[in-house]
């Protein structure tokens, strides 16, 4: 039953990588660009970021209920990075909740800052938490940082050209690999250490008894929005609500 | 202060500040999930403009409930390692679940509910508020067997340094929870109700153009403020005989919080179930009763919080009940610098997001239904270009 948690914490983990990653992307291409294409770029992402973002809300879920004694220790190890992280994430939220609820360039343009602010932060936080984990020095945490960031910015590029009928799935499907691949390395080389920390059994057991009945429409809701906002169907004429 | 009081303002202040969006989504997703359905049966352009207008506010209040909620999740790692350490094996699995399953589904489909809006088949697309909403009550559900196993830990034996789970059955069952989940949901609904109150009160003092439109929304917030202050009157009540004896005794914070909240309770029961509800039909028309209405909107909220300060407090200086107490919860080598940091960061962010998220709301509720951002119609295409064939 480890194991099977384990499985389950890297596929959601990567997921998270390979998902998150383009939304988080975008929001860092959005930077500097006009308010038009900022528009564009937020209502291509827009259906989807709910549905990725929680992956990594599903990623701390596993931690706590299966390994919760690295729970603590991890998120406390990581102190300083996840404080700015969560900072990151918030006014990233907060940016697309709010950045149309109110006309005006002004309005709109600080909020899109926010976006791309919070984006960075995530992004490039992301490279120096797999570099504390990894227990490189700190300059290779910046290095990882940048990496990074300027993968999550390609995958965010492919999404977008993907999205509006530039660019092909695959492309996309491969970006989406080499976002996720840094944390891939990470979790085959902390595999070992992460079975031994599991809750006990009895833990696993219910745990497991728990999720399995909601494990096919939890699938199914995730391959449902990809089936709904896929390019095309007159979706450019729908108005974002972000 | 100490870093142990530091440790603790920050969980009370994120905590409090996630359950006033949090009480208001209880309230709303199961009325919005109803307009949907009537508007699905009826076809009525009405139960439409209802759907997306208490829709909408719906979805800005939720911003607020998501990143508080982030927040909360991620505290329990940042400042409490203690107790995943000592309780992990037993507390970790219903928090697992929220996360895993019950805020996983509840996003997947809120998202699918934002932005489906003419792109889903009519019947699919209700099916997703009414996952919403259910997932949400999951949720509320989930946190409260978590909340209820740290005041009675039930379903759990100590084995050596740590607890470990013999009975989820008895964490299910347990009396800290039978009683407090109905108080939770009738909380919320009070919430719901009174909002849905006071912003219709609102429009109809200022004459709205949309005058069916916010009659009915008032009749349905008072119906739906009766149900749930009674339901929370009633299981508040009812907790009384399953609470540990001393609890109220030694803490004055727990004493003064349930006091108030008591206080508050009554107040709105005697005023919703005794004064408006009988009234119900006449109450739209009678404007001398819509300040009134509009000036009690926050009182829900605020019993909550007291509410919420009567059980924590209450539960001092425990972490556990009799098993684990605060101080040893918290995070071996926490510093008092580190908590100050993410204190004045994270109230810093979230306080001034949660007043632009009511100022949102407020103007929200100030433009009423007319060109809403949820459910926006399609633009049109620009018409194609005609060759005339002569």
């Amino acid at each position: 039953m480890e194991v099977v948690w384990l499985l389950a914490f890297a596929v959601l983990l990567a997921g998270y990588f390979a998902l998150e990653g383009f939304d988080l992307g975008v929001g860092l291409l959005m930077a500097g660009r006009p308010q038009e294409r900022r528009d564009r770029m937020v209502a291509a992402m827009a259906p989807y970021v709910l549905a990725n973002e929680v992956w990594l809300v599903a990623v701390a879920g596993v931690l706590f209920g299966a390994f919760p004694v690295l729970e603590g220790e991890v998120i406390f190890a990581l102190y300083p990075f996840v404080v700015s992280m969560l900072l990151g994430w918030i006014v990233r939220d907060a940016g697309l909740w709010f950045r149309r609820r109110i006309e005006g360039r002004a309005w709109r343009g600080f909020w899109d800052l926010m976006i791309s602010l919070g984006s960075f932060v995530l992004a490039f936080g992301w490279g120096m938490v797999i570099g504390s984990v990894a227990g490189l020095p700190w300059i290779a945490g910046l290095g990882l940082g940048a990496l990074t960031t300027a993968l999550f910015a390609f995958h965010g590029r492919t999404f977008l050209a993907w999205r509006e009928g530039r660019g092909g799935g695959r492309v996309l499907a491969l970006s989406g690999l080499a976002a996720a691949a840094p944390v891939v390395v990470l979790l085959a080389a902390v595999a070992p250490h992460l079975l031994d920390h599991a809750a006990p059994a009895a833990t696993l057991n219910v745990l497991s008894l728990m999720v399995a009945p909601f494990a096919p429409l939890m699938v199914g809701a995730q391959v449902w929005v990809w089936r709904t906002f896929r390019p095309g169907k007159g979706s450019d004429r729908i108005p974002s609500f972000f | 202060m100490d870093v142990l009081d530091l440790a603790r303002l920050q969980f009370a202040l994120t905590g409090s500040l996630h359950f006033l969006f949090v009480a208001l989504t209880l309230g709303l997703a199961p009325l919005v999930a109803i307009m949907h359905t009537r508007w699905v049966r009826s076809g009525n352009p009405l139960h439409e403009h209802m759907t997306r207008f208490w829709g909408q506010i719906y979805v800005i209040n939720y911003a607020l409930g998501i990143v508080t909620g982030l927040v909360m999740e991620f505290q329990f790692g940042l400042s409490w390692s203690g107790l995943s350490h000592y309780a992990g094996d037993v507390f970790g699995a219903p928090l697992a679940m929220e996360t895993l399953v019950a805020f996983f589904l509840e996003s997947t489909f809120l998202g699918l509910w934002i932005f489906g809006w003419h792109r889903l088949p009519k019947a699919l697309h209700l099916a997703c508020i009414w996952i919403v909403t259910l997932t949400a009550y999951g949720s509320a559900f989930y946190i409260m067997i978590g909340n209820a196993f740290l005041q009675n830990p039930v379903g759990s034996v100590v084995r050596g340094d740590h607890m470990e789970l013999t009975d989820f059955g008895a964490l299910m069952s347990n009396s800290a929870l039978v009683g407090a989940f109905p108080h939770v949901i009738g909380a919320g609904l009070a919430a719901g109700g009174f909002v849905m109150m006071g912003a219709s009160a609102y429009q109809l003092l200022r004459r709205t153009a949309y005058l069916e439109f916010f009659t009915k929304s008032l009749r349905t917030g008072v119906v739906v403020a009766a149900i749930g202050v009674v339901v929370a009157v009633g299981s508040g009540y009812a907790q009384f005989g399953l609470v540990q004896e001393d609890k109220f005794e030694a803490n004055t914070g727990a004493a003064v919080g349930l006091g108030f909240m008591m206080l508050i309770g009554e107040l709105l029961q005697l005023v919703v179930v005794f004064l408006l509800l009988p009234t119900v039909y006449w109450l739209p028309r009678w404007r001398w009763t819509h300040p009134i209405l509009i000036i009690m909107t926050p009182l829900p909220f605020l019993a909550a919080v007291f509410g919420w300060m009567a059980r924590e407090i209450g539960r001092q200086p425990w972490m556990i009940w009799e098993r684990l107490t605060v101080a040893d919860a918290m995070s071996p080598g926490l510093t008092s610098g580190m908590v100050t940091t993410s204190l004045i960061g994270f109230t810093g962010v979230l306080g001034l997001l949660a007043v632009v998220d009511y100022v949102l709301i407020a103007r929200a509720v100030r433009r009423g239904p007319e060109d809403l951002a949820l459910g926006a119609w399609p633009r049109t295409p620009a018409p194609a270009p005609v060759r005339l064939e002569v």
